[in-house]
């Protein structure tokens, strides 16, 4: 009762506070969503091995059009490919302006691993893997497949949600090997072969400052970008609605999403790992 | 084995995506131009890309800040650290993110639009009134596109510089004087307009690619979806490739 009196007495105040709290609820809908995907994820490897495995076949080939130009492997290594290579046209330029462009091959080893690898590895990711689970599964969604699993009594949060955040997981660890592998030889091969410095300098330096450490903790960054982007991007796939539009359209706020809070983890846990003053030693 | 029709066509869609190109900028010139359509798009692009950009600029600057002053800390001159925000902001991170947001943002939304328009035949409803959909739906689009872009990325360098000033002085206990004197050094007009017609290029190349994908859509629900995951894939690949390129040219020019 006392909620229509409000209503018809003060309806712009009340829209503003429906508005604010249903994304309040939207969110909390969000958070339990992620929780019940990770903790399904146990119930994946007791019961749907075998999706798990067609999944993680499909993911590292990419499927569609993209499997014909040779899949997720070809497109992250190419985007790693370019940014590396990024590291020789700025890096190099740049630092011989000031007569030290002996310091690229450090540049390679300290940059890519920190920052360029595992951000253009996540927008990989994102587009790729991230982009064509929301793709799919919006699509089922609105065929009314996924209310079909669960009247046949499969527990579609497991099969279709855990599955692909534990393959995501397993597919990134490879697709990370090539990303950082990529990126360190488009660095190399612009400094020494199209710019002509010598690769004993390049190599002396790359080799010093590459840290094995760092490097671990990079692919511990890839591995977490790869949870947040699988979750945000099954939430909006299973949550789309709207006709074929409207696949469309979660695709899009997935991409956006998902490019945001991986940024965000990234920067989080950067910040995590190598605190402030950056454990790093110029001396050794 | 491949078929020689599954072989043949990623050919086809380059083909067809080179002739739609060309057709859009042959119509471009040509009256009557859809202003109301290019004016309703770029609100839409504006509209749901501001938002990310600005939540996606902040961390990539922060961390870029972040990596190069633990290294300019390491040297003893972290009075420099401006001269590296400055210079990775307006050179790199202010069009790539801009056009990844317009990219994941706009020219998905753009994709899906297209693409139901096209599995509900309206399309071909338009092309049987005589009337041309790259003129009336393309046109105005890939223009809203680049247009936005160029804006967008003034915002994404202020916003990336404003974030990194405040993280390097707050946190990492820069000198903010020494910060603002120090973004000028190798950073000037030149690049700064490089930046901004890289930007324009990534726009137009986004908008090209959405609505080809979008007006080529094949078969229901999935297929859309697929369009919109191939458009984000092929736009992020143009535009790493865009932008090596760009940047080569830019550092030729600018040095």
């Amino acid at each position: 009762m006392t909620q229509i009196v409000i209503r018809s007495r003060f309806p712009r105040v009340y829209r503003m506070l429906r508005r604010w709290s249903d994304r309040w609820v939207q969110l909390g809908v969000q958070t339990q969503f992620f929780a019940e995907t990770l903790a399904s994820m146990g119930e994946v490897f007791r019961r749907y091995r075998t999706e798990l495995l067609r999944l993680i076949a499909q993911m590292g080939l990419g499927a569609g059009a993209l499997a014909v130009i040779g899949g997720t492997v070809v497109i992250v290594g190419f985007l790693t490919l370019t940014t590396g290579a990024l590291v020789a046209v700025q890096g190099y330029n740049q630092f011989s302006q000031v007569g030290v462009e002996a310091l690229t091959g450090f540049a390679s080893a300290y940059f890519n691993v920190r920052l360029i690898a595992p951000l253009t590895a996540g927008i990989g990711l994102a587009a790729t893997i991230g982009a064509g689970a929301t793709a799919q599964l919006g699509a089922m969604r609105i065929n009314e497949e996924i209310d079909a699993l669960e009247v046949m009594g499969i527990r579609s949060v497991a099969y279709l949600a855990s599955t692909r955040v534990i393959s995501g997981i397993i597919v990134v660890i490879p697709l990370y090997c090539v990303a950082v592998l990529m990126s360190f030889f488009a660095a190399r091969f612009g400094t020494t072969y199209v710019y002509g410095q010598s690769t004993g300098v390049y190599d002396h330096y790359f080799n010093t400052f590459l840290s094995p450490t760092d490097l671990i903790w990079s692919f511990f960054l890839a591995v977490t970008m790869a949870v947040v982007i699988m979750l945000v991007h099954t939430y909006y796939g299973f949550t789309a609605s709207g006709g074929p539009a409207g696949v469309g359209e979660a695709v899009g706020r997935a991409v956006r999403t998902s490019l945001v809070a991986s940024a965000l983890a990234v920067l989080l846990v950067s910040l995590a790992i190598y605190g402030q003053s950056g454990n790093f030693n110029l001396s050794g | 084995m491949i078929d020689r029709d599954t072989a043949m066509r990623p050919f086809r869609g380059v083909g067809g995506f080179f002739a739609m190109s060309l057709d859009t900028f042959v119509l471009m010139f040509k009256p009557p131009f859809a202003w109301r359509e290019f004016l309703i798009q770029s609100w839409f692009v504006a509209r749901v890309s501001l938002l990310p950009t600005l939540m996606l600029s902040i961390p990539f600057t922060v961390l870029l800040v972040f990596t190069f002053n633990i290294l300019l800390i390491e040297f003893g001159a972290a009075d420099y650290s401006g001269t590296g925000a400055a210079y990775g902001t307006v050179t790199q991170l202010g069009p790539v993110v801009t056009v990844l947001v317009i990219a994941g943002a706009g020219a998905t939304a753009m994709c899906a639009d297209l693409g139901a328009r096209t599995i509900r035949e309206e399309l071909d409803a338009l092309r049987v009134m005589g009337i041309d959909p790259i003129q009336v739906l393309v046109v105005p689009r890939v223009l809203a596109a680049t247009f936005v872009a160029v804006l967008l990325s003034s915002v994404v360098i202020l916003v990336g510089i404003a974030g990194g000033f405040f993280f390097s002085v707050f946190v990492q206990h820069v000198t903010p004087g020494a910060f603002a004197g120090g973004m000028t050094i190798i950073t000037g007009l030149a690049d700064v307009v490089i930046s901004l017609i890289k930007a324009g290029l990534f726009g137009l190349a986004a908008g090209l690619i959405a609505c080809y994908k979008g007006i080529s859509v094949q078969g229901g629900p999935a297929g859309v979806g697929n369009a919109v995951n191939e458009t984000v894939v092929f736009t992020f690949v143009a535009l790493f490739a865009i932008n090596i390129l760009a940047s080569a040219v830019g550092v030729e020019a600018t040095l």
